[in-house]
């Protein structure tokens, strides 16, 4: 969740622009955990739990807890090759390419 | 994460006196918004592309270890790549029944 870090905003500037910027910058980051929180347990109760018990067992939970990890490092991988994808047809459209994005 | 903190962070802006906002200001929001839009575009796809690629590429059953295994990592890099290629190919296709 590192590539598209936010700029840093100084946290104790108080006009109102900086303030405006601020607060869409923490909506925006507040979205993208909230679709990733989402994601995840989707994924990895799908995975851990196929047949909800009466309790959440040790060995569901060790899954939970390696998926979350799995999913968040193929979350940076896809990041990471999707933005060097973009990086690089956008420049090649700079150059004179038709395939704009 | 619950509604009360996302209404309460809006309401933070209720206040705010905009009159003071110079052009120059508006000019810098606007270029910011815009920014952050695209950004907020580009992790949208990431996070469409990071939930069909981990169905294709995480081997299923219960997962043992946090880290991607050697073949997983590899097919994320492809699984992008491929979905992007695919997705020219469309793009394509349709720029020809266009013209």
């Amino acid at each position: 969740m590192d590539s598209l870090g936010a700029q840093g905003l100084s946290a104790y500037s108080n006009d109102p622009k900086t303030q405006i910027m601020r607060q869409i910058q923490q909506e925006a980051n507040m979205q993208n955990a909230r679709i990733l929180v989402e994601k995840l347990n989707e994924h990895c109760f799908e995975r851990c739990v196929p047949k909800p018990g009466s309790s959440l067992s040790k060995g569901e939970e060790t899954c939970f807890t390696a998926c979350m990890e799995k999913y968040m490092t193929a979350w940076n991988t896809v990041s990471k090759q999707y933005v060097a994808r973009i990086q690089k047809e956008s420049q090649q459209a700079g150059l004179g390419g038709s395939t704009g994005l | 994460m619950d509604l009360s903190s996302t209404t309460g962070a809006g309401a933070g802006l209720g206040n705010l006196d905009l009159s003071k906002l110079s052009d120059r200001d508006k000019q810098e929001l606007q270029t910011f918004v815009v920014n952050e839009s695209q950004r907020a575009r580009i992790q949208a796809s990431i996070h469409s592309l990071t939930d069909t690629c981990f169905r294709k590429c995480i081997s299923p059953g219960a997962i043992k270890k946090g880290a991607l295994d050697r073949n997983e990592e590899p097919c994320m890099r492809n699984c992008v790549e491929r979905f992007m290629d695919a997705n020219f190919v469309v793009l394509k296709e349709l720029e020809k029944l266009r013209g």
